[in-house]
């Protein structure tokens, strides 16, 4: 294009600021008018029909063959991130039969090192340490109790209740304040969908999954409770309970509380202990006067009390 | 007839051949296409407006693809690569309509 005879045109054609306008208005490259200005000037006639030199005819021939790689590329591309996809989704799916097969291992070998400490404590000691276990959810329980269920209204009923009612859903503070009060209702033992409630346990939202513990679970939900005969008499009287069935009135959620004979309660995953530790600071000389009773408050690592 | 030929001539040589292309030279290969794509309109107006010249064409295409590699090359030195290239796409893109708008004219007479 240096070499092109429409120089001293050019050279007057400026970048004005309406650049943008003129490349909308006049997409063509104006070297082509140049050259057809010049074909007319010298008197060459111009090339007729579809005809074009070797050189042109090796450049169209370059553009097929661009057009053919850009094509190969990025049909090569798409199964890599088909794959890619798939692959993740695959790496999911085996992590998680992974922690499945090693919580059940874990749970084996939990029921074997209980077997094993009773056989070797014996009596009262055993008794009283699985009732210990039983009563902080460390260990397997079976019982006649109460079991809640709650559920998701149909979808789409929101729209239509409307006034104000809310979703038809379940939220954290549901499954918290029924947990609660079932505790309050004189529960011993408690789980939301299988999962074994602690002291330590918690009901949480993140999103729109509710979690428990850490680990999601999914409407419909079953608090399954093992406790004393008037349980259930207790709880219907309790102020989630009545909270619940009028928001199950005016919102179409569901929910059930209903007698359960037998029921089994799984042990709660071991907690996490988490120490205390002494901050090392300088202040440690100063109120030295103490050290009796610093030393008794001193929390020790030993100090589990499992 | 004869283009239209060598345009074949090139993509069936494309897939006969299947190069792999470098990993460096990837992510220019879409901004090229999209350069040759504006090139060849811009013949392909040019021809209807019975102003085609080979020369023209080969340079405008070999420059085309080069000065759009070139700017996306420098805009990914300069961490702005992505933008870079929408902006290549954006002007090339308006030129292609604006030649595909003349061909339409020119064959259809709308």
């Amino acid at each position: 294009m240096s070499d092109d005879p429409g120089q001293g045109r050019r050279g007057a054609r400026a970048f004005t600021p309406d650049f943008l306008t003129e490349l909308f208005r006049n997409p063509l490259d104006p070297g082509y008018a140049d050259a057809a200005a010049q074909r007319a000037r010298t008197g060459r006639p111009a090339r007729s029909g579809w005809s074009v030199g070797p050189v042109g005819l090796v450049v169209i021939v370059l553009l097929g063959f661009l057009f053919a790689v850009a094509y190969r590329q990025t049909m090569a591309e798409e199964p890599g991130r088909a794959q890619a996809r798939s692959g993740l989704v695959a790496q999911i799916k085996q992590r998680q039969g992974e922690t499945d097969a090693l919580s059940t291992r874990a749970e084996e070998l939990r029921e074997e090192v209980n077997r094993q400490r009773e056989a070797a404590l014996g009596g009262s000691h055993a008794a009283r340490l699985r009732e210990l276990e039983a009563s902080t959810g460390l260990g397997r329980v079976r019982g006649d109790g109460v079991v809640v269920e709650l559920a998701d209204g149909p979808s789409g009923q929101d729209s239509l209740s409307g006034g104000g009612a809310g979703p038809a859903q379940v939220i954290y503070l549901d499954l918290q304040s029924v947990a609660n009060d079932l505790w309050g209702a004189g529960a011993e033992a408690i789980a939301i969908n299988g999962q074994r409630l602690t002291s330590t346990s918690t009901i949480r939202s993140a999103g729109q999954a509710i979690l428990v513990d850490f680990r999601p679970v999914t409407g419909p939900y079953e608090v399954s409770a093992i406790g004393p005969g008037g349980m259930r008499k207790r709880y219907e009287a309790s102020y989630s309970a009545l909270t619940m069935r009028k928001v199950a009135q005016v919102n179409g959620l569901s929910f059930a509380v209903r007698d359960a004979d037998d029921l089994t309660l799984p042990a709660a995953p071991e907690p996490r202990l988490r120490y205390a530790e002494p901050a090392v600071s300088p202040s440690v000389s100063s109120s030295g006067g103490d050290e009796s009773s610093g030393s008794g408050t001193s929390p020790s690592p030993s100090g589990g009390g499992r | 007839m004869i283009a239209v030929l060598a345009l074949l001539a090139g993509v069936l040589l494309g897939l006969w051949l299947d190069p792999t292309v470098p990993a460096a030279l990837q992510p220019y290969l879409p901004i090229a296409v999209v350069a040759a794509l504006d090139a060849v309109f811009g013949g392909v107006r040019a021809k209807l407006d019975r102003i085609f010249d080979d020369k023209q064409f080969v340079v405008s295409f070999i420059s085309n693809v080069l000065v759009a590699a070139l700017i996306v090359y420098l805009g990914d030195q300069l961490g702005v690569g992505g933008q870079l290239s929408t902006g290549v796409v954006v002007v090339l893109g308006v030129r292609i309509f604006g030649n595909v708008a003349a061909i339409r004219r020119h064959l259809f007479r709308a």
